[in-house]
């Protein structure tokens, strides 16, 4: 249900029709990509979604940025849908709720210098004055973003600069139009360890400042628990267990979750758990159900976790989790 | 000496063009002995996969020069001919790559591939015996004998690189090289293959050789240790002791920037400063411009000093003329 949460995503599925469709029988299949998923965040929250690869994560991303329509349930804003605000009016959306992507080497014209890659977002949405008020709006960015010396910084092509660099001004380029909901998927996935702190530490502080909501997407569950304030593990396009980073991750409830984070692994070698074994792979996501989706591969699965998919129990403290095998 | 399966000594490997050399690798010493599992970890760029690809004699000759040499079971891999790299190569010496499951033939059962890279060494082996030793591999990896059959699209991801794995490991061989080669498997899928290839390698009587850029593999699956920085081993060691004790200020560095799972959260730390330029010859240590605790000595190529438990670290800090 639609609630005055700063964001509100309200049941929210994207259903692909997937090959194959039985035009005869009149059967309908589907690629479920997510099914079902509903989070609140509070303003200057940052949400951590985790999952492995094919959950369902980044499509999820994109309906929240509204690249792409949900086929069902919506994400409000302030109460009003995102598909609203974006018919009412695509610049001001578009200024509230901005995207970071993981590949810092595509999301840039490679004709444009940095100045000039800046430069798009402010005149579009009018910040600055004039020419002269913007350039120096880029040069503090490029300063707060560590990037030194800005004056050569922004005279540079994207060739000429590393990854690490480049993400750091693709953070920036978000956060310069002053978003109130910033997506980040996987934004350092590709980027080498040493340089990872410095922009993660940039996208905290960033997102402090500006007070803005950040939904962080990320396979990697020790950034996640290092970032957010709160986690939502995905599994075949549903939320599985969602609540304080700290709570999920040392105290993971789902079996699921409990084998990610038991095959995750640490950096001090006398720390290492035992594993949880899970059989096989991921079930497809043309549907999956009936039952829970996870039941297949789960460890403590019985007959009756194959009929239902499982409710959502709260286990405390805002720690939800679908699963009915708890105890 | 004879439990030494690999020794490589003052190996170089330079990428030369018309215009400049390039210095990826630069005098690295080390040696594994059987049933060691070395991992070496490094960013991109720091010439790990090169000094892989150099052992292995993977590199376009014309373009790179290696020197120094690296003895495998009493043959210097840097001095053999074509004719013999190839007896060498499956047999004695195999290597699994990050893609290593697109090299898999779409168009052919994984049985066929299988078949005609087994018959490279043994021209004569009949189907049966292949398969029976295959289908002994395949449990090793967890994949069930039915996959024998099938072909590769109808696997998933992870399952092909658990077949590259099985490949790779078909002639028994002493030393195997994995090149990043769990790294672009999900969480779960990773954890197990690098379990089995733990346990794989105790029943094989197998050595191992593991490159990748996260710490927490080689913490989970090898039992030695090299950290490479632009082309120079900075650090080696046992796990146990370089990860529980680093002690080169780069080694230092990349641990503090791992979030870890438990306990509290400290502010991550990056290391500032960009990868040198490999192309330039450098007077001092190559990390001193991005190094917290350099000092003036620096400026001089720092020696390699040895600490107990054969434990190596390239740092002024630890001892040399001062």
């Amino acid at each position: 249900m639609k609630n005055d949460s700063f964001i509100c995503i309200d049941n929210v599925s994207m259903w692909y029709p997937a090959k194959g469709n039985r035009v005869f029988s009149g059967e309908k299949r589907y690629v479920k990509a997510v099914d079902g998923v509903s989070i609140n965040m509070d303003r200057g929250e940052i949400l951590g979604i985790i999952g492995e690869s094919g959950c369902g994560k980044s499509t999820l991303g994109r309906i929240l940025a509204r690249l792409e329509n949900p086929t069902g349930g919506d994400v409000y804003i302030e109460g009003e849908s995102t598909g609203n605000l974006l018919k009412k009016d695509p610049k001001a959306f578009r200024r509230l709720v901005q995207i970071v992507f993981q590949n810092p080497y595509d999301s840039f014209t490679p004709r444009d210098t940095i100045e000039e890659i800046l430069m798009r977002p402010l005149n579009i949405h009018s910040i600055g004055k004039d020419k002269d008020e913007r350039k120096k709006i880029i040069l503090e960015a490029l300063e707060s973003g560590g990037l030194h010396p800005a004056e050569e910084i922004a005279r540079r092509y994207p060739h000429e600069l590393s990854g690490g660099q480049l993400q750091r001004i693709s953070i920036l380029r978000a956060m310069l139009v002053e978003p109130k909901f910033v997506i980040a998927d996987e934004p350092v996935s590709m980027l080498d360890v040493s340089v990872r702190a410095e922009i993660i530490n940039m996208l905290l502080k960033l997102s402090r400042e500006k007070d803005a909501a950040v939904i962080f997407i990320s396979h990697d569950i020790s950034l996640t628990r290092y970032i957010s304030d709160k986690v939502a593990v995905m599994y075949l396009g549903r939320i599985v267990e969602y609540g304080e980073a700290d709570e999920v991750i040392s105290n993971p409830r789902h079996p699921y979750t409990q084998a990610l984070i038991s095959n995750c692994g640490s950096i001090d070698p006398d720390e290492i758990m035992d594993k949880i074994k899970v059989e096989g792979e991921p079930p497809t996501p043309i549907n999956p159900g009936p039952g829970c989706y996870f039941a297949s591969r789960c460890f403590k699965a019985s007959k009756e976790c194959f009929k239902e998919y499982p409710a959502t129990h709260d286990v405390g403290g805002g720690h939800k989790v679908a699963c009915d095998r708890l105890y | 000496m004879d439990n030494v399966i690999l020794d490589v000594r003052n190996f170089n490997v330079t990428y030369v063009n018309k215009y400049k050399k390039v210095y990826a690798v630069k005098d690295a010493n080390f040696s594994i002995n059987r049933g060691d599992s070395l991992g070496i970890v490094g960013e991109s760029g720091s010439g790990k996969s090169t000094m892989a690809m150099a052992l292995l004699r993977l590199l376009p000759e014309k373009s790179t020069e290696i020197s120094g040499s690296a003895y495998f079971l009493g043959k210097d891999l840097v001095k053999l001919s074509e004719e013999e790299l190839k007896k060498l190569r499956w047999k004695e010496l195999s290597v699994v790559f990050q893609k290593s499951m697109n090299s898999l033939s779409p168009v052919h059962r994984i049985r066929t591939q299988v078949e005609d890279i087994y018959r490279v060494h043994n021209p004569k082996a009949t189907r049966e015996e292949i398969a029976e030793r295959f289908i002994h591999l395949l449990k090793l990896v967890n994949l069930s004998d039915r996959v024998y059959n099938l072909y590769p699209h109808e696997l998933s991801g992870g399952m092909l690189q658990r077949v590259s794995i099985a490949i790779s490991l078909i002639n028994n061989p002493k030393l195997l090289i994995m090149d990043e080669a769990t790294t672009a498997l999900d969480v779960v899928t990773q954890g197990q293959i690098l379990d089995e290839v733990v346990k794989m390698e105790k029943e094989m009587d197998m050595t191992r050789i593991m490159i990748t850029h996260d710490m927490s593999v080689v913490a989970t699956s090898c039992n030695k240790v090299a950290v490479m920085y632009a082309g120079e081993i900075m650090e080696l060691g046992y796990v146990k002791d370089v990860l529980k004790k680093p002690m080169h200020p780069y080694t230092k560095g990349l641990m503090a920037s791992f979030p870890s799972l438990k306990g509290k959260k400290e502010k991550l730390q990056s290391i500032g400063g960009f990868l040198p330029d490999l192309s330039k010859k450098y007077e001092g240590c190559i990390f001193a411009p991005r190094c917290s605790s350099a000092m003036d000595i620096c400026q001089k190529k720092p020696p390699v000093i040895e600490m107990e438990n054969g434990r190596t670290v390239r740092c002024h800090l630890y001892g040399g003329e001062r």
